[in-house]
């Protein structure tokens, strides 16, 4: 059987029949010719092991696992095939025998039981082969997901062009650091880092070689102080974050890591670019601080670290650093503390060395600072002049003396002058003349009772505005005394080209009056009496505290005298009191 | 769905739900399914025959029986085949399967961005562009609206390929069903997460522009040269259109 004359293996009848039975219960793998052949060949399994003796039922099972492994794996196959096995085999091979019968049955139960067994064995096998399947897909999802968002975590928290750790992930180390948690004993330090004027290399080169000689520089800081964090603030400031520091040293040494590492010029582009940075180093106990406090601290030094010129480190200061931020208090309550009046004025007689009498006073601003009591000019002028703040309280303090003088009358003649000094920003800017003059038509005061002190560097300037608005000051008959006479450069040639009335002649040189040393400062005085009488000015000698200093000055022929020897600075009802 | 119908148990309880339910739509569903993995089958080997030994399989799904690379390596051993599947799971598990085989490949990409296909480095390592070589996209196309161009995605793919080369083509087509049966077949897929763009025997013939269509042309996917005459009876009830055409030049 199977065997064609021509020894080719065709199907039998039986085989073809099994073929047609079983073709479309499931998609087979094969053309309908190669099913037949395989059904023949599982066809003369079974006729065989029906005529053997004894019947071996693994010959079932191996035709069952035959037809699973073939992919014949439906329900329908296995009934299709018991079925067709039934009706046909034994007819169509001629299968005769006593116990056919019963030989047929135990067979087809072997076939049925070892489909079924085969059956539920590759279904198993693929169900577990496709939830694997799943599982690997998920894991990769999984992972690329996790790829992704280390991606963007790493973005969130770097600088796109250095690739160091930015202010965001720097911030969170640095709070880190500082937890409270951490031991008491604890200890961290800060390097702010900038580069000197690196906008030059910008200007010079061009943005974009300046970018890469900023990556080189970011490359080598990172080297440089391994393995301390390093991040990018932005710009060409970076700051190094020194965890578990020992002490200053350890921070000192990781600034000058990195000073050292950026001071090889960067070669970019065939440009060699030179860099130098600033440091400020700070370095304390975590206990009793915190990230704010430290930047705070670190950008002040570093502001020191430029200041002294660059190229270098400084290191935190707590003494200068609470000067430097009282100071900046004192300025910032200035303008509150005009608006809540807390500046007033006290006056210093002008005395007339011939008779004695009250020539003027000069108005000496006061601030009654609400915790810190009453302070002297010296202690807020200077920032005033500083932060540009001089010429809002310079301003008040001339409208305020205008506003006191004009009520100042006197039973003997003229009642005395008030002399403001005037800051170098007040002259310069434009508009004096004009505020000066609707005062005067404010106040009623007279013009000739109004001294404006300047001082000499207010002339250091090659601008013509502020001689111009002198003159029209000088035109409409105030006074204008040169302060400080003598202590500057004492150029000579302003007092011939300007209105000046008066020279104040500097303390320094009425202090030595009457001791053996203080010939030359008394010809020195003599010169400038002769002088400023030639020119048509009066003289007044500031800081005259003895009654020798004031007979030497009189001899010598000085007009008037300032100072503890004719009255300290007192309130205007002292001056009122003076003139009755 | 597709391995269910084809009798296999690699897939999960909700595609077996959803195959039910189409079968309950369109009760020939399984049939289809298998008349389509049949034409696969007779086109491959009609390609090897044609001495075809590369092999760019676009939307393999996953792979149970009857795969490319196998009918293929019986008839030429030296086939190249790469899978292409968008669904990471048909992936896993076709590198699963697919291990050991050092002339089969697995990428997962998309067919409507043929661009990444034909530029991916295990693309451009298994197969060579200078040869001629087949791309299937069998039974994927009704799964890709007109909204992304399949022709142009087809001509993308033609552009890529050496004078040749072959395009077999298959897709569930309208040609001649009812309305009833057009909507509830679709009613079904819309429901899955794959809607279903059925197309005309005239449009299926537009996406082979710039082939020859080979005999017997775009024909439903059992009269595809049949192995017997019987086997091509009632063609029209397997849904699927198919058809081959070759490179010229």
């Amino acid at each position: 059987m199977g065997e064609p004359p021509d020894g080719q293996p065709c199907a039998g009848v039986f085989a073809r029949a099994w073929a047609k039975a079983v073709a479309g219960t499931s998609y087979l793998p094969m053309t309908h010719a190669q099913l037949e052949l395989l059904l023949q060949r599982l066809t003369d399994l079974l006729a065989e092991a029906l005529r053997a003796e004894p019947l071996d039922l693994r010959v079932g099972h191996k035709v069952a696992d035959e037809l699973v492994a073939a992919h014949i794996v439906s329900a329908e196959a296995l009934g299709r095939t018991v079925e067709v096995i039934q009706l046909r085999l034994v007819r169509d091979l001629d299968l005769v025998s006593d116990d056919i019968e019963d030989r047929m049955a135990r067979l087809l139960g072997a076939v049925a039981t070892g489909y079924a067994r085969a059956l539920r064995d590759r279904t198993l096998d693929e169900q577990e082969s496709i939830r694997r399947a799943a599982m690997t897909a998920r894991v990769e999802a999984e992972q690329a997901l996790r790829a992704s968002e280390a991606r963007f975590r790493h973005q969130a928290n770097h600088d796109p062009l250095t690739d160091l750790p930015n202010r965001t992930l720097f911030a969170e180390r640095l709070a880190a650091a500082v937890d409270g948690s951490a031991g008491s004993g604890r200890r961290v330090g800060l390097c702010f880092l900038d580069l000197d004027r690196f906008k030059r290399v910008n200007d010079s080169f061009g943005h974009q070689i300046g970018d890469r000689a900023l990556v080189a520089a970011a490359q080598r800081l990172r080297r440089a102080v391994e393995p301390h964090l390093v991040a990018r603030l932005g710009g060409d400031a970076f700051v190094v974050l020194v965890e578990r520091s020992t002490g200053t040293g350890d921070v000192v040494a990781v600034a000058e890591a990195a000073l050292a590492a950026l001071s090889e010029p960067v070669v970019v582009d065939g440009h060699d670019v030179t860099v130098t940075a600033s440091v400020g180093i700070v370095e304390r106990r975590v206990a009793g601080t915190s990230p704010d406090d430290l930047m705070r601290a670190a950008g002040s030094t570093l502001h020191w670290a430029k200041s002294a010129g660059g190229a270098g480190w400084a290191l935190y200061d707590a003494e200068r650093d609470g000067r430097e931020q009282a100071r900046q208090e004192l300025s910032a309550a200035i303008p509150a503390g005009l608006e809540r009046g807390e500046f007033f004025l006290d006056y210093q007689p002008l005395t007339s060395l011939h008779d004695g009498s009250l020539l003027g006073v000069e108005a000496l601003v006061r601030w009654r600072h609400p915790r810190l009591g009453v302070l002297r000019p010296d202690k807020f002028i200077g920032l005033a002049e500083e932060t540009g703040l001089i010429v809002q309280l310079g301003g008040w303090v001339l409208a305020e003396a205008c506003r006191e003088a004009v009520g100042w009358t006197s039973t003997s003649g003229q009642p005395p002058y008030v002399s403001v000094n005037l800051a170098v920003r007040q002259v310069r800017r434009p508009g004096l003349v004009q505020e000066v003059r609707s005062l005067l038509r404010r106040t009623g005061l007279p013009p000739n009772r109004l001294q404006l002190e300047i001082t000499e560097s207010t002339m250091m300037t090659t601008s013509e505005e502020p001689v111009r608005a002198l003159r029209a000051l000088a035109d409409l008959g105030i006074r204008i005394a040169i302060d400080d006479f003598g202590t500057g450069y004492s150029n000579l040639a302003y007092l011939r080209d300007l209105p000046v009335t008066e020279l104040k002649v500097a303390g320094e040189f009425v202090r030595g009056l009457r001791t053996p040393e203080a010939l030359a400062d008394e010809r020195i005085l003599a010169s400038l009496v002769s002088l400023a009488h030639a020119l048509d000015l009066t003289v007044t000698a500031e800081g005259v505290e003895t009654g020798g200093q004031a007979e030497r000055l009189r001899a010598i022929g000085c007009d008037a005298g300032q100072g503890w020897h004719f009255g300290r600075p007192a309130s205007p009802d002292h001056i009122l009191a003076r003139i009755r | 769905m597709y391995d269910y119908y084809l009798g296999g148990s690699h897939n999960f309880a909700v595609d077996r739900a959803t195959a039910r339910a189409m079968v309950a739509a369109v009760p020939q569903a399984p049939l289809m399914a298998q008349a389509n993995r049949a034409f696969l089958r007779r086109a491959v080997q009609f390609l090897t025959d044609a001495g075809i030994r590369q092999f760019l399989d676009i939307g393999s799904g996953i792979p149970t029986v009857g795969n490319v690379h196998e009918i293929a390596q019986l008839h030429a051993p030296d086939s190249r085949v790469v899978y292409v599947d968008v669904d990471p799971v048909a992936v896993a598990h076709s590198r699963e399967i697919l291990a050991g085989n050092d002339r089969t490949a697995v990428i997962q990409e998309d067919l409507r961005q043929p661009d990444r296909i034909l530029a991916h480095p295990d693309v451009r390592a298994m197969l060579d562009f200078s040869q001629p070589m087949a791309v299937l996209v069998v039974a994927v196309l009704h799964f890709v609206s007109d909204d992304d161009r399949p022709a142009e995605v087809l001509r993308t793919l033609r552009a890529a390929l050496a004078p040749g080369s072959y395009l077999v083509l298959s897709q569930a087509s309208d040609d001649g069903r009812d309305e009833a049966e057009r909507a509830e077949a679709e009613e079904v897929y819309r429901r899955t997460d794959s809607p279903l763009w059925v197309r005309s025997r005239a449009e299926l013939t537009g996406f082979f522009d710039g082939f020859e269509l080979v005999e017997p042309g775009v024909v439903w996917v059992p009269q595809w040269r049949p192995e017997t005459p019987e086997s091509a009876e009632d063609a029209e009830r397997a849904v699927f259109l198919g058809g081959v055409g070759r490179l010229g030049g």
